[in-house]
Protein backbone atom coordinates (compact mmCIF):
# COMPACT_ATOMS: atom_id res chain seq x y z
CA UNK A 1 0.00 0.00 0.00
CA UNK A 2 2.56 2.46 -1.20
CA UNK A 3 1.34 5.94 -2.39
CA UNK A 4 -1.87 6.04 -0.70
CA UNK A 5 -2.68 9.81 0.21
CA UNK A 6 -2.40 9.96 4.16
CA UNK A 7 1.15 8.64 3.56
CA UNK A 8 1.87 11.34 1.43
CA UNK A 9 -0.02 13.82 3.70
CA UNK A 10 0.68 12.59 6.66
CA UNK A 11 3.79 11.03 6.71
CA UNK A 12 1.51 8.39 8.41
CA UNK A 13 1.81 4.59 8.60
CA UNK A 14 -1.17 2.43 8.36
CA UNK A 15 -1.62 -0.37 10.94
CA UNK A 16 -3.14 -3.63 10.24
CA UNK A 17 -6.27 -4.34 11.36
CA UNK A 18 -8.92 -7.61 10.87
CA UNK A 19 -11.14 -5.84 9.42
CA UNK A 20 -9.20 -4.38 6.61
CA UNK A 21 -9.94 -0.97 7.05
CA UNK A 22 -7.29 1.85 6.69
CA UNK A 23 -6.53 2.79 10.15
CA UNK A 24 -3.48 5.54 10.63
CA UNK A 25 -1.60 6.36 13.24
CA UNK A 26 -0.94 10.00 13.67
CA UNK A 27 0.33 12.07 16.96
CA UNK A 28 -1.34 13.23 18.95
CA UNK A 29 -0.04 17.24 18.36
CA UNK A 30 -1.19 16.83 14.65
CA UNK A 31 -4.86 15.36 15.82
CA UNK A 32 -6.72 17.95 14.05
CA UNK A 33 -4.56 18.90 11.23
CA UNK A 34 -4.50 15.57 10.47
CA UNK A 35 -8.03 15.13 10.35
CA UNK A 36 -8.69 18.29 8.71
CA UNK A 37 -6.58 16.74 5.87
CA UNK A 38 -8.75 13.69 5.49
CA UNK A 39 -12.04 15.50 5.61
CA UNK A 40 -10.50 17.63 2.80
CA UNK A 41 -9.31 14.30 1.14
CA UNK A 42 -13.21 13.07 1.16
CA UNK A 43 -13.58 11.51 4.53
CA UNK A 44 -15.71 14.07 5.74
CA UNK A 45 -18.24 12.54 7.67
CA UNK A 46 -18.21 11.85 10.86
CA UNK A 47 -19.32 8.25 12.41
CA UNK A 48 -17.33 7.26 15.57
CA UNK A 49 -15.06 8.33 18.07
CA UNK A 50 -13.95 6.13 21.14
CA UNK A 51 -11.41 5.50 23.50
CA UNK A 52 -9.45 2.56 24.28
CA UNK A 53 -7.59 2.87 27.61
CA UNK A 54 -4.15 1.24 28.57
CA UNK A 55 -2.80 2.06 31.72
CA UNK A 56 0.54 0.57 31.26
CA UNK A 57 1.68 3.04 28.94
CA UNK A 58 2.35 6.42 30.01
CA UNK A 59 -0.07 8.02 26.85
CA UNK A 60 -2.88 5.56 27.70
CA UNK A 61 -5.44 6.66 25.80
CA UNK A 62 -5.86 5.43 22.57
CA UNK A 63 -8.54 8.07 20.36
CA UNK A 64 -9.95 6.28 17.18
CA UNK A 65 -11.82 8.83 15.08
CA UNK A 66 -13.67 6.72 12.30
CA UNK A 67 -14.80 8.68 9.27
CA UNK A 68 -16.29 7.71 5.89
CA UNK A 69 -16.19 8.60 2.35
CA UNK A 70 -18.92 8.67 -0.42
CA UNK A 71 -16.37 8.73 -3.06
CA UNK A 72 -13.95 6.36 -1.86
CA UNK A 73 -16.78 3.82 -0.35
CA UNK A 74 -14.73 3.53 2.19
CA UNK A 75 -13.75 4.27 6.38
CA UNK A 76 -11.00 5.37 7.96
CA UNK A 77 -10.01 5.29 11.43
CA UNK A 78 -7.15 7.49 12.61
CA UNK A 79 -5.76 6.52 15.62
CA UNK A 80 -3.73 8.22 18.17
CA UNK A 81 -2.19 7.99 21.97
CA UNK A 82 -2.56 10.62 24.54
CA UNK A 83 -1.30 10.96 28.29
CA UNK A 84 -4.56 13.42 28.23
CA UNK A 85 -5.58 16.50 26.74
CA UNK A 86 -6.08 16.35 23.11
CA UNK A 87 -7.84 18.95 20.17
CA UNK A 88 -11.20 18.69 19.70
CA UNK A 89 -12.33 17.72 16.30
CA UNK A 90 -16.15 19.79 16.91
CA UNK A 91 -14.81 22.49 14.20
CA UNK A 92 -14.15 19.64 11.66
CA UNK A 93 -17.66 17.57 12.51
CA UNK A 94 -20.19 18.75 14.47
CA UNK A 95 -21.55 14.71 15.04
CA UNK A 96 -18.34 14.92 17.00
CA UNK A 97 -19.64 16.89 19.93
CA UNK A 98 -21.68 13.84 21.17
CA UNK A 99 -18.73 11.51 21.05
CA UNK A 100 -16.22 13.68 22.49
CA UNK A 101 -18.72 14.22 25.73
CA UNK A 102 -18.95 10.65 26.10
CA UNK A 103 -14.92 10.45 25.94
CA UNK A 104 -14.67 12.90 28.40
CA UNK A 105 -17.20 11.52 30.51
CA UNK A 106 -16.49 7.77 30.77
CA UNK A 107 -12.53 7.88 30.46
CA UNK A 108 -11.77 11.36 31.23
CA UNK A 109 -9.83 12.62 28.13
CA UNK A 110 -10.04 16.35 27.61
CA UNK A 111 -10.56 17.97 24.02
CA UNK A 112 -9.59 21.47 24.00
CA UNK A 113 -11.80 24.07 21.77
CA UNK A 114 -15.28 21.31 22.57
CA UNK A 115 -18.26 23.85 22.95
CA UNK A 116 -19.50 22.25 25.78
CA UNK A 117 -17.08 19.63 27.34
CA UNK A 118 -19.90 18.33 29.93
CA UNK A 119 -20.51 14.98 31.16
CA UNK A 120 -23.34 13.42 28.55
CA UNK A 121 -24.32 9.90 29.96
CA UNK A 122 -23.00 9.87 33.82
CA UNK A 123 -24.72 12.35 36.60
CA UNK A 124 -22.62 15.83 36.45
CA UNK A 125 -21.91 15.22 40.10
CA UNK A 126 -20.18 11.87 39.30
CA UNK A 127 -16.97 11.60 40.75
CA UNK A 128 -15.15 8.99 38.53
CA UNK A 129 -14.57 7.91 34.80
CA UNK A 130 -15.41 4.23 34.90
CA UNK A 131 -14.35 3.15 31.52
CA UNK A 132 -10.84 3.49 32.29
CA UNK A 133 -9.49 0.06 32.55
CA UNK A 134 -7.88 0.63 36.33
CA UNK A 135 -11.81 1.53 37.50
CA UNK A 136 -13.24 -1.17 39.14
CA UNK A 137 -16.37 -2.43 37.95
CA UNK A 138 -18.61 -1.97 41.42
CA UNK A 139 -21.49 -3.32 41.86
CA UNK A 140 -24.46 -1.87 44.18
CA UNK A 141 -25.18 -3.18 47.53
CA UNK A 142 -28.97 -4.19 47.30
CA UNK A 143 -30.59 -3.50 50.76
CA UNK A 144 -33.01 -5.55 52.10
CA UNK A 145 -35.22 -3.80 54.37
CA UNK A 146 -38.05 -4.61 56.42
CA UNK A 147 -40.79 -1.95 54.61
CA UNK A 148 -43.91 -3.71 56.18
CA UNK A 149 -44.93 -5.33 59.63
CA UNK A 150 -45.91 -9.15 58.78
CA UNK A 151 -49.50 -9.21 60.68
CA UNK A 152 -49.02 -11.71 63.29
CA UNK A 153 -52.67 -12.97 62.63
CA UNK A 154 -51.85 -14.08 59.62
CA UNK B 1 -62.65 29.76 28.94
CA UNK B 2 -58.81 30.40 28.29
CA UNK B 3 -58.16 33.91 28.12
CA UNK B 4 -56.49 34.73 24.84
CA UNK B 5 -52.69 35.95 25.38
CA UNK B 6 -52.29 39.92 25.13
CA UNK B 7 -49.49 39.43 21.95
CA UNK B 8 -49.71 43.28 20.84
CA UNK B 9 -46.97 44.71 23.22
CA UNK B 10 -43.50 43.84 21.77
CA UNK B 11 -42.44 42.87 25.28
CA UNK B 12 -44.91 39.93 26.19
CA UNK B 13 -44.37 37.51 22.77
CA UNK B 14 -40.70 38.10 23.28
CA UNK B 15 -40.43 36.50 26.78
CA UNK B 16 -39.14 32.57 26.05
CA UNK B 17 -40.64 29.60 28.11
CA UNK B 18 -38.25 27.02 29.57
CA UNK B 19 -40.18 23.68 29.74
CA UNK B 20 -38.99 20.17 29.99
CA UNK B 21 -40.41 17.66 28.27
CA UNK B 22 -39.64 14.02 29.71
CA UNK B 23 -37.41 11.98 30.57
CA UNK B 24 -41.02 9.94 31.83
CA UNK B 25 -43.12 11.25 28.41
CA UNK B 26 -44.82 8.35 26.45
CA UNK B 27 -43.96 10.06 23.81
CA UNK B 28 -39.82 10.42 23.89
CA UNK B 29 -39.76 6.52 22.95
CA UNK B 30 -37.92 5.75 27.02
CA UNK B 31 -36.02 7.95 28.83
CA UNK B 32 -35.29 11.12 26.79
CA UNK B 33 -35.59 14.20 28.16
CA UNK B 34 -35.22 17.41 26.37
CA UNK B 35 -35.13 21.12 27.36
CA UNK B 36 -36.72 23.17 25.63
CA UNK B 37 -37.18 27.14 25.16
CA UNK B 38 -40.64 28.06 23.42
CA UNK B 39 -41.75 31.56 22.16
CA UNK B 40 -45.31 30.75 22.40
CA UNK B 41 -45.70 27.44 21.25
CA UNK B 42 -42.57 27.75 18.41
CA UNK B 43 -39.35 25.92 19.67
CA UNK B 44 -36.50 28.65 20.22
CA UNK B 45 -34.02 25.54 21.52
CA UNK B 46 -34.23 22.18 22.31
CA UNK B 47 -31.62 20.50 24.16
CA UNK B 48 -31.57 16.84 24.71
CA UNK B 49 -30.51 15.31 28.13
CA UNK B 50 -29.69 11.69 27.66
CA UNK B 51 -28.26 8.63 30.20
CA UNK B 52 -31.54 8.05 32.33
CA UNK B 53 -30.85 4.27 30.75
CA UNK B 54 -27.19 4.47 30.93
CA UNK B 55 -25.60 1.18 32.63
CA UNK B 56 -22.51 0.93 31.74
CA UNK B 57 -23.24 -2.10 29.55
CA UNK B 58 -19.57 -1.49 27.79
CA UNK B 59 -17.90 -1.66 30.84
CA UNK B 60 -19.70 -4.35 31.78
CA UNK B 61 -18.92 -6.37 28.46
CA UNK B 62 -15.38 -5.63 29.06
CA UNK B 63 -15.35 -7.22 32.31
CA UNK B 64 -16.57 -10.55 31.31
CA UNK B 65 -16.12 -12.98 29.24
CA UNK B 66 -17.24 -12.79 24.73
CA UNK B 67 -19.68 -15.07 25.71
CA UNK B 68 -21.53 -12.99 28.18
CA UNK B 69 -21.34 -10.04 25.87
CA UNK B 70 -23.85 -11.36 23.52
CA UNK B 71 -26.71 -11.62 25.85
CA UNK B 72 -26.15 -7.92 26.35
CA UNK B 73 -26.11 -7.03 23.08
CA UNK B 74 -29.89 -8.05 22.51
CA UNK B 75 -30.49 -5.13 25.08
CA UNK B 76 -29.02 -2.53 23.39
CA UNK B 77 -31.08 -1.83 20.88
CA UNK B 78 -34.03 -3.82 22.53
CA UNK B 79 -35.98 -3.49 18.82
CA UNK B 80 -33.60 -4.89 16.83
CA UNK B 81 -32.16 -7.77 18.71
CA UNK B 82 -31.07 -10.53 16.19
CA UNK B 83 -29.47 -7.46 14.37
CA UNK B 84 -27.28 -6.70 17.30
CA UNK B 85 -26.31 -9.85 17.58
CA UNK B 86 -25.26 -10.49 14.20
CA UNK B 87 -23.18 -7.02 14.37
CA UNK B 88 -21.71 -8.42 17.03
CA UNK B 89 -20.97 -11.87 15.90
CA UNK B 90 -19.32 -10.34 12.46
CA UNK B 91 -16.84 -8.72 14.19
CA UNK B 92 -15.73 -11.18 16.49
CA UNK B 93 -15.50 -13.57 13.55
CA UNK B 94 -13.06 -11.42 12.07
CA UNK B 95 -11.12 -11.77 14.50
CA UNK B 96 -11.15 -15.35 14.12
CA UNK B 97 -11.46 -15.30 10.45
CA UNK B 98 -13.16 -18.47 10.42
CA UNK B 99 -15.94 -19.57 7.72
CA UNK B 100 -19.56 -19.68 8.19
CA UNK B 101 -21.73 -22.37 6.84
CA UNK B 102 -23.90 -21.07 3.43
CA UNK B 103 -27.16 -22.08 5.95
CA UNK B 104 -26.26 -19.98 8.74
CA UNK B 105 -25.38 -17.13 6.20
CA UNK B 106 -28.87 -17.09 4.78
CA UNK B 107 -30.57 -17.81 7.92
CA UNK B 108 -28.88 -14.68 9.71
CA UNK B 109 -29.78 -12.82 6.49
CA UNK B 110 -33.37 -13.98 7.03
CA UNK B 111 -33.54 -13.15 10.92
CA UNK B 112 -31.74 -9.75 10.26
CA UNK B 113 -34.69 -8.67 7.76
CA UNK B 114 -37.34 -10.46 10.46
CA UNK B 115 -36.51 -8.43 13.04
CA UNK B 116 -36.03 -5.14 10.69
CA UNK B 117 -39.95 -6.35 10.35
CA UNK B 118 -40.91 -6.25 13.63
CA UNK B 119 -38.50 -2.69 14.43
CA UNK B 120 -40.65 -1.47 11.85
CA UNK B 121 -44.22 -2.39 13.28
CA UNK B 122 -43.43 -1.09 16.17
CA UNK B 123 -42.21 2.33 14.44
CA UNK B 124 -45.23 2.49 12.20
CA UNK B 125 -47.52 2.32 15.28
CA UNK B 126 -46.01 4.43 17.65
CA UNK B 127 -45.08 7.11 15.00
CA UNK B 128 -49.46 7.39 14.56
CA UNK B 129 -49.78 6.54 18.28
CA UNK B 130 -47.51 9.79 18.88
CA UNK B 131 -49.63 11.44 16.10
CA UNK B 132 -53.21 10.46 18.06
CA UNK B 133 -53.83 7.71 15.93
CA UNK B 134 -54.74 5.61 18.21
CA UNK B 135 -55.72 2.11 16.09
CA UNK B 136 -52.59 1.83 13.89
CA UNK B 137 -50.75 0.92 16.89
CA UNK B 138 -53.08 -2.15 17.45
CA UNK B 139 -52.96 -3.66 14.32
CA UNK B 140 -49.47 -3.65 14.25
CA UNK B 141 -48.78 -4.87 17.25
CA UNK B 142 -51.07 -7.47 16.40
CA UNK B 143 -48.57 -8.50 13.53
CA UNK B 144 -45.38 -8.24 16.04
CA UNK B 145 -47.08 -11.27 17.67
CA UNK B 146 -46.64 -13.33 15.31
CA UNK B 147 -42.86 -12.06 14.44
CA UNK B 148 -41.95 -12.59 18.04
CA UNK B 149 -43.87 -15.80 18.10
CA UNK B 150 -41.52 -17.18 15.61
CA UNK B 151 -38.57 -16.00 17.75
CA UNK B 152 -39.68 -17.35 20.72
CA UNK B 153 -39.94 -20.90 18.85
CA UNK B 154 -36.85 -20.45 17.02
CA UNK B 155 -34.28 -19.39 20.30
CA UNK B 156 -36.96 -19.59 23.20
CA UNK B 157 -37.34 -15.86 24.01
CA UNK B 158 -39.71 -13.31 22.44
CA UNK B 159 -37.08 -10.06 22.35
CA UNK B 160 -33.49 -11.31 24.01
CA UNK B 161 -32.86 -13.78 21.72
CA UNK B 162 -29.00 -14.11 21.61
CA UNK B 163 -29.52 -16.50 18.73
CA UNK B 164 -26.85 -15.26 16.44
CA UNK B 165 -23.55 -16.07 17.82
CA UNK B 166 -19.72 -15.92 16.80
CA UNK B 167 -19.46 -18.95 14.54
CA UNK B 168 -23.00 -19.49 13.29
CA UNK B 169 -26.62 -19.84 15.35
CA UNK B 170 -27.23 -20.77 18.33
CA UNK B 171 -29.03 -23.79 17.47
CA UNK B 172 -30.66 -25.03 13.56
CA UNK B 173 -34.03 -23.82 12.78
CA UNK B 174 -36.80 -25.99 14.22
CA UNK B 175 -38.52 -28.18 11.97
CA UNK B 176 -42.01 -26.40 10.63
CA UNK B 177 -40.49 -23.03 11.58
CA UNK B 178 -39.45 -21.75 7.91
CA UNK B 179 -43.15 -23.08 6.99
CA UNK B 180 -44.50 -21.23 9.57
CA UNK B 181 -42.51 -18.38 9.16
CA UNK B 182 -43.78 -18.50 5.27
CA UNK B 183 -47.19 -17.89 6.21
CA UNK B 184 -46.53 -15.13 8.24
CA UNK B 185 -44.28 -13.64 5.48
CA UNK B 186 -47.53 -14.70 2.92
CA UNK B 187 -49.85 -12.58 5.37
CA UNK B 188 -47.73 -9.48 5.86
CA UNK B 189 -47.73 -7.66 2.71
CA UNK B 190 -51.68 -7.33 3.40
CA UNK B 191 -51.17 -5.98 6.77
CA UNK B 192 -48.85 -3.33 4.75
CA UNK B 193 -51.42 -2.03 2.88
CA UNK B 194 -53.64 -1.91 5.90
CA UNK B 195 -51.74 0.46 7.85
CA UNK B 196 -51.07 2.47 4.80
CA UNK B 197 -54.94 2.49 3.81
CA UNK B 198 -54.99 3.92 7.56
CA UNK B 199 -51.68 6.54 6.85
CA UNK B 200 -50.70 7.15 3.26
CA UNK B 201 -53.64 9.94 2.61
CA UNK B 202 -54.88 10.24 6.03
CA UNK B 203 -54.98 14.24 5.96
CA UNK B 204 -54.84 14.72 9.55
CA UNK B 205 -51.25 12.54 9.27
CA UNK B 206 -50.23 14.40 6.19
CA UNK B 207 -50.95 17.30 7.63
CA UNK B 208 -48.55 16.42 10.85
CA UNK B 209 -46.01 15.46 9.19
CA UNK B 210 -45.85 16.99 5.79
CA UNK B 211 -42.74 19.67 5.92
CA UNK B 212 -42.18 18.72 9.58
CA UNK B 213 -39.01 18.15 10.95
CA UNK B 214 -37.03 18.79 7.53
CA UNK B 215 -33.05 17.46 7.52
CA UNK B 216 -31.51 18.42 4.33
CA UNK B 217 -29.10 16.13 2.86
CA UNK B 218 -25.90 18.02 4.17
CA UNK B 219 -26.83 18.47 7.57
CA UNK B 220 -27.68 14.51 7.56
CA UNK B 221 -24.13 14.12 6.73
CA UNK B 222 -22.79 16.88 8.52
CA UNK B 223 -25.12 14.88 11.86
CA UNK B 224 -23.39 11.98 11.21
CA UNK B 225 -27.17 10.52 10.85
CA UNK B 226 -27.70 6.91 9.14
CA UNK B 227 -30.41 4.69 8.13
CA UNK B 228 -34.18 6.05 7.51
CA UNK B 229 -33.85 8.86 8.40
CA UNK B 230 -30.23 9.68 5.87
CA UNK B 231 -32.46 8.12 3.31
CA UNK B 232 -35.28 10.47 3.47
CA UNK B 233 -33.05 13.13 3.23
CA UNK B 234 -32.07 11.94 -0.29
CA UNK B 235 -28.85 9.61 0.42
CA UNK B 236 -29.13 6.24 -1.16
CA UNK B 237 -26.86 5.11 1.44
CA UNK B 238 -27.58 1.52 2.71
CA UNK B 239 -24.98 -0.50 4.01
CA UNK B 240 -26.65 -4.36 2.63
CA UNK B 241 -26.09 -2.49 -0.80
CA UNK B 242 -22.92 -0.53 -0.57
CA UNK B 243 -21.14 -2.78 1.37
CA UNK B 244 -23.02 -6.38 1.42
CA UNK B 245 -22.33 -8.41 4.47
CA UNK B 246 -23.89 -11.37 5.49
CA UNK B 247 -24.73 -12.14 1.56
CA UNK B 248 -26.68 -9.27 0.65
CA UNK B 249 -24.75 -9.04 -2.48
CA UNK B 250 -26.69 -12.24 -3.85
CA UNK B 251 -30.29 -10.77 -3.31
CA UNK B 252 -32.47 -8.68 -5.04
CA UNK B 253 -33.58 -5.37 -3.08
CA UNK B 254 -34.38 -1.65 -3.99
CA UNK B 255 -33.08 1.06 -1.12
CA UNK B 256 -36.25 2.86 -0.72
CA UNK B 257 -35.48 6.67 -0.86
CA UNK B 258 -37.37 10.01 -0.86
CA UNK B 259 -36.69 13.80 -0.91
CA UNK B 260 -38.26 15.57 1.04
CA UNK B 261 -36.21 15.02 4.20
CA UNK B 262 -39.36 15.73 6.35
CA UNK B 263 -41.72 13.21 8.86
CA UNK B 264 -43.45 12.20 5.80
CA UNK B 265 -40.47 10.77 3.62
CA UNK B 266 -39.27 9.18 6.72
CA UNK B 267 -42.52 7.61 6.88
CA UNK B 268 -42.58 6.44 2.70
CA UNK B 269 -39.31 5.51 3.19
CA UNK B 270 -39.83 2.94 6.04
CA UNK B 271 -42.88 1.54 4.69
CA UNK B 272 -41.34 1.01 1.63
CA UNK B 273 -38.31 -0.95 3.40
CA UNK B 274 -40.82 -3.02 5.29
CA UNK B 275 -42.09 -4.26 1.69
CA UNK B 276 -38.60 -4.88 0.67
CA UNK B 277 -37.46 -6.75 3.71
CA UNK B 278 -40.52 -8.71 3.36
CA UNK B 279 -39.80 -9.54 0.14
CA UNK B 280 -36.07 -10.38 1.22
CA UNK B 281 -36.77 -12.67 3.97
CA UNK B 282 -39.15 -14.75 1.09
CA UNK B 283 -36.07 -15.27 -1.47
CA UNK B 284 -33.92 -16.10 1.65
CA UNK B 285 -36.27 -18.74 2.76
CA UNK B 286 -36.85 -20.14 -0.99
CA UNK B 287 -33.19 -20.39 -1.05
CA UNK B 288 -32.26 -21.88 2.01
CA UNK B 289 -29.86 -24.57 1.39
CA UNK B 290 -29.39 -27.67 3.67
CA UNK B 291 -26.46 -28.31 6.12
CA UNK B 292 -24.79 -27.48 9.45
CA UNK B 293 -25.54 -24.12 10.85
CA UNK B 294 -22.13 -23.80 13.09
CA UNK B 295 -18.90 -23.38 11.73
CA UNK B 296 -16.25 -26.58 12.16
CA UNK B 297 -13.83 -24.48 13.61
CA UNK B 298 -14.27 -25.40 17.47
CA UNK B 299 -12.27 -22.47 18.80
CA UNK B 300 -15.26 -20.59 17.83
CA UNK B 301 -18.60 -23.06 18.39
CA UNK B 302 -18.48 -25.62 20.61
CA UNK B 303 -19.91 -29.30 19.06
CA UNK B 304 -23.82 -30.38 19.19
CA UNK B 305 -24.19 -32.44 21.89
CA UNK B 306 -25.13 -35.47 19.51
CA UNK B 307 -21.57 -35.30 18.42
CA UNK B 308 -19.60 -34.82 21.57
CA UNK B 309 -21.68 -38.29 22.86
CA UNK B 310 -19.42 -40.02 20.83
CA UNK B 311 -16.25 -38.32 20.49
CA UNK B 312 -13.76 -37.48 23.34
CA UNK B 313 -12.37 -34.54 21.42
CA UNK B 314 -16.08 -32.91 21.18
CA UNK B 315 -16.33 -33.29 25.04
CA UNK B 316 -13.45 -31.45 25.42
CA UNK B 317 -14.08 -28.88 23.05
CA UNK B 318 -17.44 -28.16 24.81
CA UNK B 319 -16.15 -28.25 28.54
CA UNK B 320 -12.76 -25.77 26.99
CA UNK B 321 -15.91 -23.64 25.27
CA UNK B 322 -18.45 -23.04 28.26
CA UNK B 323 -14.94 -23.06 31.10
CA UNK B 324 -12.70 -20.58 29.43
CA UNK B 325 -15.14 -18.98 26.49
CA UNK B 326 -13.48 -17.38 23.27
CA UNK B 327 -10.04 -16.72 22.87
CA UNK B 328 -10.15 -14.34 19.80
CA UNK B 329 -6.73 -14.04 18.61
CA UNK B 330 -5.49 -10.41 19.15
CA UNK B 331 -6.50 -7.95 16.84
CA UNK B 332 -9.39 -5.38 16.86
CA UNK B 333 -12.38 -5.43 14.04
CA UNK B 334 -14.91 -2.80 13.93
CA UNK B 335 -17.56 -4.58 11.03
CA UNK B 336 -21.02 -1.96 10.46
CA UNK B 337 -23.98 -3.06 9.64
CA UNK B 338 -27.57 -1.72 8.34
CA UNK B 339 -29.85 -2.05 11.28
CA UNK B 340 -33.42 -0.50 11.16
CA UNK B 341 -32.24 2.68 12.60
CA UNK B 342 -28.95 2.83 10.69
CA UNK B 343 -25.33 2.28 10.45
CA UNK B 344 -24.52 0.08 13.64
CA UNK B 345 -21.13 -1.57 14.54
CA UNK B 346 -19.51 -3.02 17.53
CA UNK B 347 -15.97 -2.20 17.93
CA UNK B 348 -14.29 -4.86 18.93
CA UNK B 349 -10.39 -5.01 20.83
CA UNK B 350 -8.94 -8.20 21.77
CA UNK B 351 -5.93 -9.16 23.36
CA UNK B 352 -5.72 -12.81 22.78
CA UNK B 353 -6.89 -13.89 26.39
CA UNK B 354 -10.82 -14.66 27.54
CA UNK B 355 -11.97 -11.32 28.51
CA UNK B 356 -12.19 -8.64 25.80
CA UNK B 357 -10.11 -5.30 26.15
CA UNK B 358 -13.37 -3.54 24.70
CA UNK B 359 -16.60 -3.39 23.17
CA UNK B 360 -17.53 -0.24 21.92
CA UNK B 361 -21.32 -0.07 19.90
CA UNK B 362 -21.65 2.67 17.15
CA UNK B 363 -24.91 3.18 18.18
CA UNK B 364 -26.79 4.85 15.08
CA UNK B 365 -29.39 6.19 17.82
CA UNK B 366 -26.94 7.85 19.26
CA UNK B 367 -26.12 9.82 16.56
CA UNK B 368 -29.55 10.56 14.92
CA UNK B 369 -30.73 11.79 18.10
CA UNK B 370 -28.15 14.45 18.11
CA UNK B 371 -29.44 15.82 14.99
CA UNK B 372 -33.15 16.18 16.88
CA UNK B 373 -32.01 20.14 17.55
CA UNK B 374 -31.53 21.02 13.86
CA UNK B 375 -34.39 19.66 12.93
CA UNK B 376 -37.00 20.96 15.54
CA UNK B 377 -35.50 24.08 15.77
CA UNK B 378 -38.24 26.85 14.64
CA UNK B 379 -41.06 24.15 14.92
CA UNK B 380 -44.33 24.17 16.94
CA UNK B 381 -44.08 21.76 20.30
CA UNK B 382 -46.81 19.58 18.99
CA UNK B 383 -44.05 18.75 15.89
CA UNK B 384 -41.24 17.78 18.30
CA UNK B 385 -43.62 15.07 19.10
CA UNK B 386 -43.61 13.60 15.37
CA UNK B 387 -39.91 14.74 15.12
CA UNK B 388 -38.57 12.47 17.98
CA UNK B 389 -40.71 9.65 16.78
CA UNK B 390 -39.70 9.71 13.24
CA UNK B 391 -36.00 9.93 14.37
CA UNK B 392 -37.25 6.18 15.94
CA UNK B 393 -34.26 6.45 18.98
CA UNK B 394 -34.13 3.55 21.22
CA UNK B 395 -33.10 4.89 24.22
CA UNK B 396 -30.91 1.70 25.17
CA UNK B 397 -28.37 1.98 22.36
CA UNK B 398 -28.64 5.94 22.70
CA UNK B 399 -27.67 5.45 26.70
CA UNK B 400 -25.63 1.94 26.48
Amino acid sequence: MTGVWWQQVMGAESVATRDGMPSVRVPAERWLELANAAANAGYARFLDLTVVDEPSDPARFQVLLTLYSFAARGWLRLRTRTPGPLASVTSLFAAANWYEREAFDLFGVHFDGHPDLTRILLPDDYPSHPLRADHPLGDEPIDFTVTREVDSQW
Amino acid sequence: MVEAPDTSQPEARRELLRINLGPQHPSTHGVLRLELELDGETIVSCRPIIGYLHTGIEKSMAARSWLHAIAMTDRLDYLNPLGNNLAFALAVEKLFDCVIPERAVIARLLLAELTRINSHLVWVGTNALDLGALSVFLYTFRERELLLDLFEEMSGARMMTSFIRPGGLAADLPDGWMQRCKQVLDALPKYVDEYEALLTRNPLFRERTIGVGKLSAGDAIAAGVSGPLLRASGIAHDLRKAHPYCGYEQFEFRVPTATAGDCYARYEVRMAELRESIDLCQQALARMPGGPVRTPDRKVMPPLREEFQQSMEALIHHFKHYTEGLRPPAGEAYVPVESPRGELGFYVVSDGTGRPVRIHERAPSFANLQALPAMAKGMLIADLIAIISTVDPVLGEVDR
